[in-house]
């Protein structure tokens, strides 16, 4: 269609000014916010400069959010990645195509869910008195177990969670992903004697690798905002053990002390780290597609 | 093929993650209908008398109806707004070569991915100053960024995948470009639209920690009522608790299918185009 139309102006000016309104003042009044010493319980405030964020290095329990932030981000990432390929191929290899769409449907429940509730329908689960997926723990060492209140397991119990409702989602996009490619050629790998494992590991794969990294990205992108799940199960506890990033800038701008404006250099810092990952994402897929 | 053992274990294996979806969800909604003592018992009960006390008594609780009627009325609103302004602009990118396309297109994804709680720190002083703290109003327009962001991103793809050979021809009939967007494009993509829309729906039906920060009383959503109820001391109403995550949990799954084929026939054109 080669005419002269007002349409593109019309339809988008309007929209990306109430984007722009909508993400340009928060994201730049967080970075005012966080040069001042504002608190929530006293509007008086004036610009102290980096004084937050020198102080953010100096403040053990940020240093701590941060390291936590980091295990987090990996253990989340690589635990989601790690059972999602596998699982999806066993769908996809073993499972006749009724069945697997069956599947497909229930493993888009966990994501559906509020991550509230997702949470609490584990912290029932993990219950150490009478919770139905530590049962078997408890019976076997013959003493409840309360894996949301030992430092050394909340964070992984909290990780289950996470990976219960990403990856299974996870799971289904690659399934469906995998019922794109030609089928031809998975034969032919097959007639030339390929293992099973070798034709996905060395074919099929291969040929999906641009839509998992993309699925590497989001979930390092949806890792950085697991406040919910968090809040709902530990509430950063036991102690500080699961405080990670969001939770310290939560309990620092909202609870504790409404240091709005300490809370905010944290902000600041986790969109700069979101627009980093958004950007390598872009880079990376560009350069896929070259 | 190593056979049918090998086929049998990765059976096994699938029937567990299945059992991992169902069983902790079912076992929720058991305990929903269970009183404290058939709970709260050392071996886990599957066979009591059920009771209706916990969802009666959580459908009688002012707090609940408040944030059922504010959670509708502010998902609602944001969808619509989301919509409102987001099928335009997808149109627009999806059909029109436009010198930003691939930067708008960015810029969208950019704003889907911000930190809720990185976005509410600064919006909790902004609406304070504004005084409209803890109101609806705040939480639309903050909702409305993630419905618009969430929609736009959805619908370029669905608008793409509208044959382009059915606008033209409307074309040549004589219709004018809007014409062909509200009367041709919009009512053959509907279908995928439905489901970006649902999609944006769910999203801030979920949300929580937004809500969290914005509001301390009026405003209140369900989320942020149910987890006070998850947040009760010591001696927890578990009945009551599983009630109300129940409850919350349900307006989202009417949608299930429509969210499946959605993805279905989103990831189906996706390797094909």
């Amino acid at each position: 269609m080669k005419i002269r139309t007002s349409l593109p102006i019309v339809f988008t000016v309007p929209t990306m000014a109430v984007l722009a309104i909508l993400a340009f003042v928060p994201t730049i009044d967080a970075i005012n916010i966080a040069l001042q010493n504002r608190e929530l319980s006293n509007p008086d405030s004036v610009y102290v400069g980096f004084a937050n964020f020198r102080a953010l290095v100096d403040d053990p329990r940020f240093l701590n959010s941060v390291r936590l932030s980091i295990e987090w981000e990996l253990l989340t990432v690589i635990a989601t990645m790690a059972a999602v390929i596998p699982l999806a191929v066993l769908m996809f290899e073993t499972t006749p195509p009724n069945v697997r769409n069956a599947l497909c449907v229930l493993f888009i429940v966990p994501a559906l869910l509020p991550r509230v509730s997702a949470a609490f329908v584990w912290r029932f689960a993990f219950h150490p008195l009478f919770g139905l997926a530590v049962y078997p723990l408890k019976l076997i060492t013959g003493h409840p177990v309360d894996l949301l209140a030992e430092p050394h397991t909340a964070m992984h119990a909290v990780a289950v969670v996470d990976v219960w409702q990403w990856g299974l989602l996870f799971s289904v996009v690659i399934v469906k992903l995998l019922e794109t490619l030609p089928p031809q050629l998975l034969e032919a790998a097959r007639l030339d004697h390929a293992q099973t494992w070798e034709v996905y590991a060395y074919v099929a794969l291969p040929m999906l690798r641009g839509a998992l990294i993309s699925l590497v990205f989001v979930k390092m992108i949806e890792s950085l905002r697991a406040f919910d799940l968090i809040y709902v199960m530990t509430r950063g506890g036991p102690g500080i053990t699961t405080e990670t990033l969001d939770m310290y800038a939560f309990s620092q701008g909202f609870i504790e002390s409404g240091r709005i404006s300490y809370a905010s250099s944290m902000a600041v810092l986790m969109i700069a780290t979101t627009v980093a990952f958004t950007i390598l994402w872009r880079r990376v897929r560009r350069w896929q597609e070259v | 093929m190593a056979g049918g053992l090998s086929r049998l274990a990765a059976r096994g294996i699938i029937a567990l993650v299945a059992a991992s979806v169902v069983v902790p969800i079912l076992w929720t909604l058991l305990s929903g209908f269970k009183n404290r003592v058939d709970i709260v018992t050392p071996t886990p009960m599957l066979f009591f008398t059920p009771t209706l006390d916990n969802f009666l008594y959580v459908l009688e609780r002012e707090s609940v109806r408040a944030g059922l009627i504010n959670s509708i009325i502010v998902s609602g609103c944001s969808v619509l707004i989301g919509a409102a302004f987001a099928l335009p602009l997808a149109y627009a990118v999806a059909r029109y070569p436009m010198r930003f396309a691939n930067d708008i297109q960015f810029f969208v994804l950019s704003l889907r991915f911000l930190p809720p709680v990185a976005i509410a720190i600064p919006l909790i002083v902004i609406w304070l100053d504004v005084g409209l703290y803890d109101t609806r109003i705040a939480l639309i327009a903050t909702y409305s960024l993630l419905t618009l962001a969430t929609t736009i991103w959805l619908a370029i793809p669905a608008f793409k995948r509208v044959p382009n050979e059915i606008e033209e021809a409307a074309f040549v009939d004589g219709y004018g470009p809007y014409a062909i967007f509200f009367l041709i494009a919009l009512p053959i993509a509907w279908k995928s639209l439905i489901g970006a829309i649902v999609f944006s729906f769910v999203l801030v039906w979920n949300e929580f920690l937004i809500a969290l920060m914005l509001t301390t009383s009026d405003a209140k959503t369900l989320p942020v009522v149910a987890s006070e109820m998850t947040q009760l001391g010591r001696d927890v109403p578990w009945g009551i608790l599983n009630a109300s995550v129940i409850l919350l949990s349900l307006p989202p799954l009417p949608f299930l299918g429509v969210l499946s084929s959605f993805l279905n026939s989103a990831l189906k054109t996706r390797n094909q185009g």
